[in-house]
């Protein structure tokens, strides 16, 4: 994983531990709005990044570099040969793909006929075959774009393919750059705020974006028996559902949230009291967090488990997110410690609900993280103790 | 993969008179141009006027094949919607994104963002059916279609019975012009891909939705299966994982009775594909269906629709035809796609 909390895994638990969030002043992304607003950039620019991969093949871009860097660290962390005769597949998700170089060049490109080139590393497609490349994955690719919930399918997919045979395991997960598009979309929307994002909280105003690449590798249990793998976690729910209430707007009374949230429990077997942590998609935007936590009280009644929205320090990273909070959910499961809902101070006053707000010990089993997005798309996994 | 999906609806728009789901080339539509644009039906006879008029190309031609397919299949709802497009609502990203950049971030109003986002088409079929099960797009090149239908057949073996998936994608004057002046394009005046004698392709652009069920019921012919190959090195590897797919389905390619390619008319996109058809088309009745469609991400969604309808009306066009069949019957269609020469699939389709 790489974000604005870390260049990789431990980086980020360092920060996740010391309640150090990644989010501040903008260096990397030219805009003209580069001094009023905050955003969770990765600190590397574009050359250090492809450094690190050792590339400067033509057309790489910044959301491909970060796929790369991901995808690359969960495969040499898992142990994995893929030479081993396992099939192994991809499945990536991306909303920003080549948009932030398009960006730069798309004006000389339609007014002079300039960067032409650019075309060919503009699609989602594309950023996904790098990264396959990178890894030297052959038999399966594919990229899934649902908005923010976009990596929680990338995992929905991943497991399904291998409980019905089709893959032995699958690295699964999304990658977004910062880009001038989204930044200006989220603006126009007026659903950023220009403080650090106050997820949960009765004053919260927006969110923060951010940038990130974040992969786990998911692995059936014969195939982790013939190599002799250990599992960090497993996958025990996963479910995705429709709002079906608005195009960009979560509905008040979070239904789409309640049918994913249910589905996982039923999937997993798990009661809603066997959910120790619910890593929450909480944006801190007044309507995500209203409907989230209406959600919340719908399966879980007056017995809400600890909670916490992990954006603060990472920022809203779109089709990386779910990966990103997959990614923490194991941190939480591993070292048994819920990593704080940052910037918290009073509860919305329709649920009073409270996060957690410092870095707190706790018997972790089973947790649960959301995913919701634009286009109605609800999805929730369910993480468990191996 | 083991159950089959039967297809018990269709809708597509397409460069074709395909919106009628009658119409079966009485008469070929043929575009002397570089690009195919689709022939689009009056929407307001399919989408409610509010809706309508925020809605780009993309999400008009998606939703109205959505619809053609649905009514068709007499379904008002669906266990899932898969949709595929690789490019995503491409008029309104460009339309937001040189907004941005001719105003320099200024004066931005929201609409043209909010359509943007790839998965708009499928939440936007959710929205209007008011469907909250399962919704999932793909936007992987030649693989986004494709990977709709994988989809869809796993979910039929774990306990689903019906879902609604389609491919989609819109070109827009300026990535036409583009793309004309990238040296990717050419007018192909006879249509004859297979020849391989020229260099860049006809852009093409359309929608086409299909119902299916896991039952027989009503349907028009079903798909066996699908598979999906990434950048194979040499055409022997298509050919291998074309047989082995087969064999996997219990048939073999002297067992087809169509097999219907994915050209690009690009002599170099499409060697590995050429080389196949030079290998098979003395056992083999061979077809091919961009140069009715034009290319693009998921012109795959259009192979399917025509492969569908050739089952269901026991007729192979003229149109399509690379030699000549001297089979009677068509049972069974073999669709083998190509897409960059880095995306190949192989559909299956057979009657029922």
């Amino acid at each position: 994983m790489i974000s604005a909390i870390g260049n990789n895994v431990p980086e980020a638990l360092f920060s996740l531990s010391n309640s150090k969030t990644g989010i501040g002043k903008v260096n990397h992304l030219t805009t003209r709005y580069k001094d009023e607003y905050l955003l969770g950039e990765v600190k590397l620019s574009n050359k250090e990044l492809m450094d690190v991969v050792g590339s400067t093949a033509p057309g790489l871009n910044r959301t491909s570099l970060l796929g790369m860097i991901a995808a690359k660290e969960a495969l040499v962390n898992s142990g994995i040969d893929l030479k081993d005769g396992l099939r192994t597949g991809l499945i990536s998700s991306t909303t920003v793909a080549g948009m932030c170089n398009t960006e730069l060049y798309y004006r000389d490109m339609v007014e002079k006929h300039g960067h032409l080139e650019v075309l060919d590393f503009h699609d989602c497609g594309e950023s996904t075959e790098r990264i396959a490349d990178h890894l030297g994955i052959k038999d399966f690719v594919t990229t899934i774009s649902t908005a923010c919930s976009s990596a929680a399918n990338a995992v929905m997919l991943g497991c399904r393919m291998i409980k019905s045979g089709m893959l032995d395991r699958a690295v699964v997960g999304g990658v977004d750059s910062l880009s001038k598009f989204t930044f200006n979309g989220f603006n126009t929307l007026m659903i950023l705020d220009k403080e650090w994002c106050k997820p949960f909280d009765e004053n919260r105003k927006g969110l923060n974006l951010g940038e990130a690449g974040a992969f786990i590798i998911i692995e059936s249990e014969a195939s982790l028996k013939k190599r002799n793998g250990k599992a960090l976690a497993q996958v025990a729910g996963y479910a995705n559902a429709n709002d079906a209430y608005h195009q960009t707007a979560s509905s008040p009374d979070g239904l789409g949230a309640t049918m994913a949230i249910e589905q996982a429990l039923a999937m997993s077997g798990l009661k809603p009291a066997d959910i120790d942590y619910i890593n929450m998609h909480g944006t801190g935007t007044p309507n995500n967090d209203q409907s989230e936590s209406k959600a919340t009280v719908n399966i879980f009644g007056s017995n809400v488990p600890k909670f916490s929205s992990t954006k603060a320090f990472t920022g809203h990273t779109l089709a990386a997110a779910a990966s990103v909070e997959a990614v923490i959910s194991v941190l939480s499961i591993l070292n048994n410690k819920i990593y704080p809902n940052l910037n918290f101070t009073t509860p919305i006053s329709e649920f009073n609900l409270s996060p957690v707000t410092k870095v707190t010990d706790a018997q972790i089993k089973n947790v649960l993280s959301n995913s919701f997005g634009f286009g109605g798309n609800c999805s929730s996994l369910i993480i468990s103790k191996n | 993969m083991a159950k089959k999906a039967y297809i018990i609806g269709s809708g597509c728009i397409s460069p074709q008179n395909t919106v009628d789901n009658n119409w079966f080339f009485e008469s070929v539509v043929s575009h002397e141009s570089d690009h195919l644009n689709a022939i689009e039906p009056s929407y307001k006879e399919y989408i409610n006027p509010n809706m309508l008029r925020r809605m780009g190309r993309a999400i008009k031609m998606g939703v109205t094949a959505a619809s053609i397919a649905t009514t068709e299949a007499k379904v008002e709802n669906v266990d899932g919607t898969m949709s595929g497009t690789g490019l995503g609502c491409f008029e309104d990203s460009e339309r937001f994104l040189l907004a941005l950049l001719r105003n320099e971030e200024q004066f931005l109003t929201p609409t043209s963002f909010i359509q943007s986002t790839h998965n708009t088409v499928g939440s936007q079929i959710a929205l209007i059916m008011k469907c909250h099960n399962y919704n999932h797009t793909y936007v992987h090149r030649g693989f986004s279609f494709e990977s709709c239908i994988m989809d869809a057949m796993m979910s039929f073996d774990e306990g689903k019975h019906t879902a609604l998936i389609g491919g989609i994608e819109e070109h827009t004057p300026i990535y036409i012009d583009l793309n004309q002046h990238a040296h990717k394009l050419d007018s192909h005046i006879d249509h004859k891909y297979f020849e391989g004698k020229d260099l860049g392709i006809q852009m093409g652009e359309g929608a086409a939705f299909f119902v299916l069920s896991d039952t027989n019921k009503n349907a028009s012919s079903c798909i066996d299966g699908i598979s999906m190959l990434y950048k194979p090195e040499v055409s022997k590897e298509i050919l291998l994982k074309a047989t082995q797919f087969l064999k996997q389905h219990n048939t073999s390619l002297e067992n087809i009775d169509l097999v219907l390619f994915g050209l690009s008319g690009d002599k170099d996109l499409d060697k590995h594909l050429l080389d196949i058809i030079a290998g098979i088309s003395k056992t083999n009745a061979v077809g091919h269906f961009k140069h009715l469609c034009g290319e693009y991400h998921t012109a795959g969604a259009f192979g399917t629709w025509l492969a569908n309808k050739i089952i269901q009306k026991q007729n192979i066009p003229d149109a399509v035809k690379i030699n000549l069949s001297n089979k009677t019957s068509v049972n069974t269609v073999l669709i083998i796609n190509g897409y960059l020469n880095i995306n190949y699939s192989f559909t299956l389709l057979s009657k029922c």
